[in-house]
C-alpha cells in the first residue's frame, strides 16, 4: 500500500508528534509498506493564520503523484488533517488546542475581539468538517479524544502510540529525577525545579529545548540548585537511553497533556514516574502506588514525591517493573494493523 | 463581543417571553448581552450582532421583525410558518402592497393573485386555511445572517426554501422543576395527563375518542386536560356524545400555574401530546416532561418525531390513529418497567440536551461565530489572493477556480 504520512511542521521544533509521524512511517515500511512523510511548515498566528495555514494543506494534491495513486494518508495533528483524499485516516495528536481547552487560559491564543471569536469558531468548523470527511478517526489518547467529543461531539477510537526506539534498560536507581520534553509552560518544569529547591538531597536532570528554558535557568539559578539541577538540551538517543538507565524516577506533568510519549520510555527503563492529578494523558497510564506517583499540581507535592521516592527504592523498582510490564503491551503490530483496517 | 438581543420578554405571556426569561441570566454569563428596549427601531450603538427571537404572533413580534428587516442578524425561528406574522405586519397596518410582495416573493404570480384575493376579503385569510403553503418565512430569511431552529425539521424546512446561509440546532431549553407538591388530583389508575392549549391541532378530538378505548380494559382511567379551551372544540358537547363524565372520567383543569403545571405533569402515568399538523414549533411542554421523567405520547410529526424513541411513543397521524393511541396507553399503563426506563431516559435527555446552560453554549458558538465571520473571511482570502497574485495567477487563471472550491469547502467565502 501507499501511505502518505501527514504531519504540520513548526520549523526548528521537534518533539512527540515528529517523532510519532517518523516512527509510524519506518514500521510500515518495515511492513513493506510504501510510505513517506509528508509536511508542510506550520505558524498558527496571528489572528486568523491558523486558516490560511491550514488551506496550505487543502491545496495539496495527494491523490495520486507521478501517475500513481496514494492509497492512503494518515493524517497526525492540526492542520495536517484538513487535507483532501478519499482514504483518509486520523490520528489524531491533537487539534489547535488554543480554540479549545486552552481558550480563555494563561496559554490563551484568542482574544474577546469579535475576529478572535469568530477565528476560534471557524477553527471548530473546519475541524468538524475535515475530521468528519476521515473515514476512521483514531486519537492518542483517551484525552485527545475526551477533548473532541466535548467540544465537537464527535467519536474517536483511542489508539495509544507505542514509545520511540532506545536502547532502553535499566542500569540503576540513581540519585536524579530525569524530566524528558520540550521546555515550554505547559510542561510545568518550574515545579519540579521548586521540588528540588525544597529538597537539599534531590537532583535533577532536564532533557529537551524550548522557548521556556532560560526562564527555567534563571529559576534554577535563583533557588541556587548549580549542580543539583542540569540543562542537557536536546540529547541523542543514545543520551537519552543512558539518563533513562540511570535515573531514579521520571517526572512528567504537564497541564492536561495529550498523551505524551515519556511515561511509557520511563516504564521501558523501569522507571517509574511522577505526575499530576491533572496532566490529562499521563494519568491514564501512570498509577498511583503502582506505577508512580499522582499527586497534586504544587511544589511542594512534587517535593513529597521525589522525596519519597529517593527514600523507597524498593518501591521505585517495583513500580517501574510493574510500568514496563504494560509498556511492552503497546506494540506497533497492534497500530499499524488497526490503522490500515478497513 | 456585545449583542444586541430582541425578544419579547414577561410580564408579556408568551412562550417565547419566557423562553428568553430562562435564557438571558445564562447567556450573560458569557457574552455581553445588552436586552433591546420593546419598540426599538434598531440595535444600539456599538453592538456586533443583533439576535431577533421571532414567533408568528404579530403583537408580540411586529417591531422585532421591523428591527432586523432595518438592521441583519441572528434569526432564532421558533415557528416555520409566519403567514399570521406577515399578514398582521402588512395588512393588518393597511399595507395591503407588502402583503402581496411577500406572497410573490414566495408563490410567484399565483401567490400575489391569492393575496389580492385576501385582501379584497372574497376568500378566507390564507393564514386560517393554508398558512402551511404559504409560509412567508423569507419574510425573516432575506434579513438573517444566520438562523437558530430547535429541530432537524425546522432546519430542513429552511434550506429547503432556499437559505443558504448558517443554521444552528439550538434545543429548547428546560427551566429548573419547582419542589414536588401534591397536585390535589383525585385518585385515578392510570392517570393520562394532556396539558396546554386544548385544540383541534392538538388532537384532542382523536385523544378523547382513544381514552374511550382505553376505559374498556381500564375503567379506573382518569384523563386531566389542562389549559385554555378553544370554543371551535365544543369540549362539553364532545365529552357527552362520547359518554364522559367531565369530573368523574375527565377532569378539565383552565390555566394552571407553572409550579401546578409541573406537579400535574409529576402525578400523571402518562402524558399525551399529539399535534398536527405542526408549525415547525417544539414543545415546551414535552420537554418539562421529559424533565421530570413521565413517559410521553406524541404525534410522529415535526420535532416530535426527532425525539428517541426511548423517551416518547409515537403516534402517526393516520386512520388509525386513535386506534394506536389506545394501544400505546394501555400498553404503557400496564408496563410499569417501560414507564419507569422511558422516564429515566427522559431525564437523561433533559439533562444532556436541554440544559440552560448547554443551550447557551450553543447560542453563544452561532453568535459569535457570525459577529467576526465577515472580518475573518476577508482576512484569510486576502492571504490567500496575495499568495495568489506573487505565484502569478491572474483572475482568469484555471487554479484560481480550484482555489475558490477549496476555499468553499472549509467554509470561507461560501
Amino acid at each position: 500500500m501507499r501511505i502518505a504520512v501527514c504531519l504540520p511542521q513548526v520549523p526548528f521544533a521537534r518533539g512527540g508528534a515528529e517523532i510519532l509521524a517518523e516512527r509510524l512511517v519506518q514500521e510500515l515500511q518495515a511492513r513493506d509498506h510504501e510510505a513517506t512523510l509528508v509536511t508542510v511548515p506550520f505558524k498558527w498566528y496571528p489572528g486568523t493564520r491558523a486558516l490560511s495555514q491550514a488551506f496550505l494543506w487543502r491545496m495539496l494534491d495527494l491523490e495520486e503523484v507521478d501517475g500513481r495513486p496514494i492509497d492512503r494518508v494518515i493524517a497526525t495533528k492540526f492542520p495536517s488533517y484538513v487535507v483532501r483524499h478519499p482514504n483518509k485516516i486520523v490520528w489524531l495528536v491533537h487539534q489547535l488546542r488554543q480554540a479549545y481547552d486552552l481558550d480563555r487560559t494563561e496559554f490563551r491564543q484568542f482574544g474577546e475581539r469579535p475576529l478572535d471569536r469568530a477565528t476560534r469558531r471557524a477553527l471548530h468548523r473546519l475541524d468538524r468538517l475535515a475530521l468528519g470527511e476521515a473515514r476512521r478517526v483514531f486519537a492518542i489518547s483517551r484525552n485527545v479524544a475526551d477533548r473532541l467529543e466535548r467540544y465537537l461531539g464527535m467519536q474517536a477510537e483511542v489508539l495509544v502510540p507505542p514509545p520511540q526506539n532506545l536502547a532502553y534498560r535499566c542500569d540503576e536507581y540513581g540519585d536524579f529525577i530525569l524530566s524528558v520534553g520540550r521546555l515550554d509552560r505547559a510542561k510545568r518544569v518550574d515545579l519540579l525545579l521548586e521540588a528540588v529547591a525544597g529538597d537539599e538531597k534531590a537532583k535533577a536532570v532536564v532533557v529537551g529545548d524550548g522557548p521556556d528554558r532560560e526562564r527555567l535557568e534563571r529559576l534554577a539559578k535563583s533557588h541556587g540548585l548549580d549542580g543539583r539541577v542540569r540543562f542537557t538540551g536536546h540529547v541523542d538517543g543514545a543520551a537519552l537511553a543512558d539518563l533513562y538507565a540511570g535515573c531514579l524516577g521520571v517526572y512528567y506533568a504537564p497541564i492536561d497533556e495529550d498523551f505524551g510519549l515519556v511515561p511509557y520510555e520511563a516504564f521501558l527503563a523501569e522507571k517509574p514516574v511522577v505526575t499530576t492529578v491533572d496532566a490529562g494523558g499521563p494519568t491514564e497510564i501512570v498509577v498511583d502506588r503502582e506505577s508512580g506517583l499522582v499527586c497534586s499540581p504544587s511544589a511542594s507535592a512534587v517535593r513529597e514525591a521525589v522525596s519519597w521516592l529517593a527514600a523507597h527504592r524498593d518501591e521505585a523498582q517495583r513500580w517501574g517493573r510493574h510500568g514496563k510490564s504494560l509498556a511492552e503491551q503497546v506494540t506497533w503490530n497492534a497500530a499499524v494493523e488497526r490503522l490500515l483496517g478497513s | 463581543m456585545r449583542v444586541a438581543y430582541f425578544s419579547p420578554l414577561p410580564p408579556d405571556r408568551s412562550g417565547i417571553a419566557d423562553y428568553s426569561a430562562l435564557l438571558l441570566p445564562a447567556l450573560s454569563e458569557r457574552i455581553d448581552v445588552k436586552v433591546v428596549r420593546r419598540g426599538a427601531r434598531r440595535p444600539p450603538f456599538r453592538t456586533d450582532v443583533a439576535l431577533y427571537q421571532v414567533g408568528n404572533n404579530p403583537e408580540a413580534h411586529d417591531w422585532i421583525v421591523r428591527a432586523l428587516r432595518r438592521q441583519s442578524g441572528v434569526v432564532v425561528l421558533h415557528d416555520f410558518v409566519l403567514h399570521h406574522l406577515v399578514a398582521g405586519m402588512t395588512l393588518g397596518t393597511g399595507d395591503r402592497r407588502a402583503y402581496l410582495t411577500a406572497l410573490e416573493r414566495e408563490a410567484g404570480v399565483l401567490g400575489r393573485m391569492l393575496g389580492h384575493a385576501v385582501a379584497d376579503g372574497s376568500i378566507a385569510p390564507l393564514w386560517e386555511t393554508r398558512a402551511e403553503e404559504f409560509p412567508l418565512v423569507h419574510w425573516v430569511l432575506d434579513h438573517a445572517e444566520g438562523v437558530i431552529v430547535h429541530s432537524g425539521y425546522v432546519e430542513w424546512r429552511v434550506r429547503a426554501a432556499g437559505y443558504t446561509g448558517p443554521v444552528w440546532r439550538v434545543p429548547m431549553p428546560v427551566p429548573p422543576p419547582p419542589p414536588a407538591r401534591d397536585p390535589g388530583l383525585p385518585q385515578g389508575a392510570p392517570l393520562i395527563g394532556s396539558l396546554g392549549h386544548l385544540n383541534e391541532a392538538k388532537r384532542v378530538p382523536q385523544l378523547l375518542e382513544a381514552f374511550v378505548l382505553l376505559r374498556q380494559t381500564r375503567p379506573e382511567a382518569l384523563l386531566v386536560l389542562a389549559g385554555w379551551t378553544s370554543p371551535r372544540l365544543a369540549l362539553d358537547e364532545r365529552l357527552s356524545r362520547l359518554g364522559l363524565e367531565r369530573g368523574r372520567d375527565v377532569l378539565v383543569l383552565d390555566y394552571v400555574p407553572e409550579d401546578r403545571l409541573w406537579n400535574l405533569i409529576r402525578r400523571c402515568d402518562v402524558c399525551v401530546s399529539l399535534r398536527s399538523p405542526t408549525m415547525g414549533e417544539t414543545s415546551g411542554m414535552v420537554v418539562r416532561m421529559l424533565a421530570v421523567g413521565t413517559p410521553v405520547v406524541v404525534s410522529d410529526v415535526g420535532w416530535f418525531s426527532e425525539l428517541p424513541d426511548s423517551v416518547a411513543a409515537k403516534v402517526p397521524v393516520d386512520r388509525w390513529e386513535v386506534e394506536t393511541l389506545a394501544a400505546m396507553l394501555d400498553l404503557l399503563a400496564g408496563d410499569d418497567d417501560l414507564r419507569r426506563r422511558m422516564g429515566e431516559a427522559g431525564r437523561e435527555l433533559a439533562r444532556s440536551h436541554h440544559a440552560v446552560g448547554h443551550v447557551a453554549d450553543l447560542y453563544t458558538a452561532a453568535l459569535e461565530e457570525v459577529a467576526g465571520r465577515d472580518e475573518v473571511e476577508l482576512t484569510v482570502l486576502r492571504d490567500v489572493a496575495q499568495a495568489a497574485g506573487e505565484v502569478g495567477l491572474t483572475p482568469d487563471s484555471a487554479e484560481i477556480e480550484t482555489l475558490t472550491k477549496r476555499l468553499r469547502e472549509v467554509g470561507i467565502g461560501g
